[in-house]
């Protein structure tokens, strides 16, 4: 039962963050393979807060973290999105790079390579999260909220006008809209998701590491995304519930595990082709 | 005398990224196809090279295969994948996820099929040293600089001299009059990416020769391509190859005060510094 709530765990750490990738790649329409990189500075500065000599407690360390996440969107978008979005493609792998270098070399921050073990359980005013099933239930009131933020934001003004930038950001410029700044404003909502999607999964593993923030976690977001489908809430839920049971599948064929990585992310590269080819609107999304 | 070195391996490092930044500049200017999987192809093309001169291929074999094998992944991701994409209308979003999935494609084959292990090349004279006063240069060095300067005269001849060449600049410059004009754009695509495909062999083959094969390491040089297009001028093949030249140079030089794993740190920061004062690159007015 435990292997079933912490599968939902997951999924739902990854629905927030594919919200935050919808909300960047399918409604503003800007291309990011950095998602997890902010996603990993979520994390590492949520570890860092709750194992500090004087440690605060779950809730102020996510918002900061997400403030942290936010003002590290704000910083990257603003520069590059003035130019172009091409720019932004460079200066989405530069930062995916950056962050996994960061995260590797920087020792006494982050651990290294080796990791940052021993982070702390949450605690929600003072209840103490211990059992995988409480901390479902914590996982399921975050991922909840981050969805109803996401239905409430696609039917307001700005929701509108960010959809509207997609389709003809010309017009919308002409139409006397602020395009950089919505486009900014999206990057940094982004960000917040991002950076409290990486709190809970720190919390949740108690172990963090650069792998899982590296540029093939990046590639895999995208693919929930894709596959899930674009500019939708459902399509946000159902591409990490589905992208997360693959793994799981994979075990029942009978693959040699110095390769099952590769087999795993060759999969993911072969399901964006295709869905690109053949279904760009994913399984429950709007054209992309 | 390290700063001499380091100037040295600096030049050497820029030549083959040069080479990386024309054919990449290659296809974008020409496609507006922003070519990821091009990091695929480069990676590709050093592994193929590996494994013919493993199983003891003569070198001329050991280049020339590979090339051919790229040239043709090359036209068949433009017919197969972006063409189609076309057809269809995609934009340019989607054209950009498709690629990165065939960069993540490409890639992992190369990982289950080799492993993610680093492999070295078995040539003993490749490792062998000449000396210039203070600077010790390996022959692969020297080959990559020769090889490097060859391509880049090669790629301006081609561009500037050749029929084909013109044909590719005229697209470039404006598809829609091209097409009308009977240059048949689609054509030049799969030639641009093709050639670029070849081209972009010579340093996926160069470089592991140095430095070892490993299969996620096509990614970082790729972007330290890009950023050098971008600073020197989208469509400027000289602005490419100079600005690669410049940041390699930049960067290895950077390694007297600071270690190495923050040489991307290095390029990033380069990268924000034109995007803030020159976004249109240094050499956009010489078009």
């Amino acid at each position: 039962m435990d292997f079933l709530y912490s599968y939902i765990v997951f999924a739902e750490i990854y629905v927030l963050l594919g919200l935050s990738t919808n909300l960047l790649v399918g409604i503003v329409g800007i291309f990011s393979v950095s998602q997890a990189a902010v996603f990993g500075v979520g994390a590492y500065v949520v570890a860092h807060f709750l194992m500090a000599s004087t440690p605060l407690s779950f809730i102020p360390s996510l918002v900061i973290a997400a403030a942290c996440c936010v003002a590290l969107n704000i910083l990257v978008t603003l520069p590059s999105l003035r130019v172009s979005g091409d720019y932004f493609v460079v200066t989405s792998f530069g930062i995916q790079l950056l962050a996994t270098a960061v995260f590797t070399n920087w020792a006494t921050g982050t651990g290294g390579a080796n990791g940052l073990p021993g982070i702390p359980p949450p605690d929600v005013f003072g209840l103490s999260i211990e059992t995988t099933q409480q901390y479902m239930l914590l996982c399921t009131v975050g991922a909840g909220l981050g969805c109803l933020c996401f239905y409430l934001i696609m039917r307001a003004p700005f929701g509108r006008l960010l959809r509207a930038i997609r389709e003809d950001e010309t017009a919308v410029a002409a139409a006397g809209k602020n395009v950089l700044r919505a486009k900014v404003s999206a990057a940094a909502l982004a960000g917040a998701f991002a950076g409290t999607a990486g709190g809970f999964y720190a919390t949740f593993l108690s172990f963090i590491d650069p792998s899982s923030f590296d540029l093939d976690a990046s590639i895999l977001l995208l693919t929930m995304v894709v596959v899930g489908g674009a500019r939708t809430l459902a399509g946000s839920i159902v591409g990490p519930f589905l992208l997360l049971a693959l793994p799981q599948l994979l075990t029942l064929v009978d693959i040699p595990t110095t390769i099952a990585a590769a087999a795993r992310q060759l999969i993911y590269g072969v399901l964006l082709i295709l869905f690109m080819l053949f279904r760009p609107q994913g399984l429950a999304g709007e054209k992309l | 005398m390290l700063a001499l070195q380091l100037l040295a391996t600096g030049l050497v490092t820029g030549c083959a990224l040069g080479v990386v930044a024309i054919s990449f500049s290659l296809v974008y200017a020409t496609t507006k196809i922003f070519h990821v999987a091009h990091a695929g192809i480069y990676t590709l093309g050093g592994y193929l090279a590996w494994s013919l001169v493993v199983r003891g291929a003569p070198l001329v074999i050991a280049v020339v295969v590979p090339i051919a094998a790229c040239t043709a992944l090359g036209a068949l991701i433009q017919v197969g994948l972006y063409a189609k994409l076309e057809q269809r209308r995609a934009t340019h979003l989607v054209v950009l996820i498709a690629s990165l999935g065939t960069l993540a494609v490409i890639q992992n084959i190369v990982a289950a099929v080799y492993t993610p292990n680093i492999l070295q090349f078995p040539i003993p004279w490749s490792s062998r040293v000449v000396s210039f006063g203070p600077v010790r240069l390996t022959y692969t060095q020297l080959l990559t600089i020769v090889v490097s300067l060859a391509a880049y005269v090669g790629t301006m001849w081609f561009a500037h001299r050749t029929i084909l060449g013109k044909r590719i600049r005229a697209v470039a410059s404006n598809p829609m009059l091209a097409d009308i004009t009977r240059l048949q754009p689609h054509t030049v695509y799969i030639y641009v990416i093709a050639i670029a495909s070849a081209l972009v062999c010579l340093p996926g083959i160069l470089v592991p020769l140095d430095l070892g094969l490993q299969p996620y390491n096509g990614v970082t040089p790729l972007l330290t391509a890009t950023i050098a297009m971008i600073a020197g001028g989208v469509g400027s093949i000289t602005g490419a190859f100079v600005l690669s030249v410049a940041i390699a140079v930049v960067q290895n030089l950077s390694l007297l005060v600071m270690p190495g794993e923050w040489s991307i740190g290095v390029t990033f920061f380069i990268f924000v510094i034109f995007m803030l004062f020159r976004p249109t690159g240094l050499f956009s007015a010489a078009r």
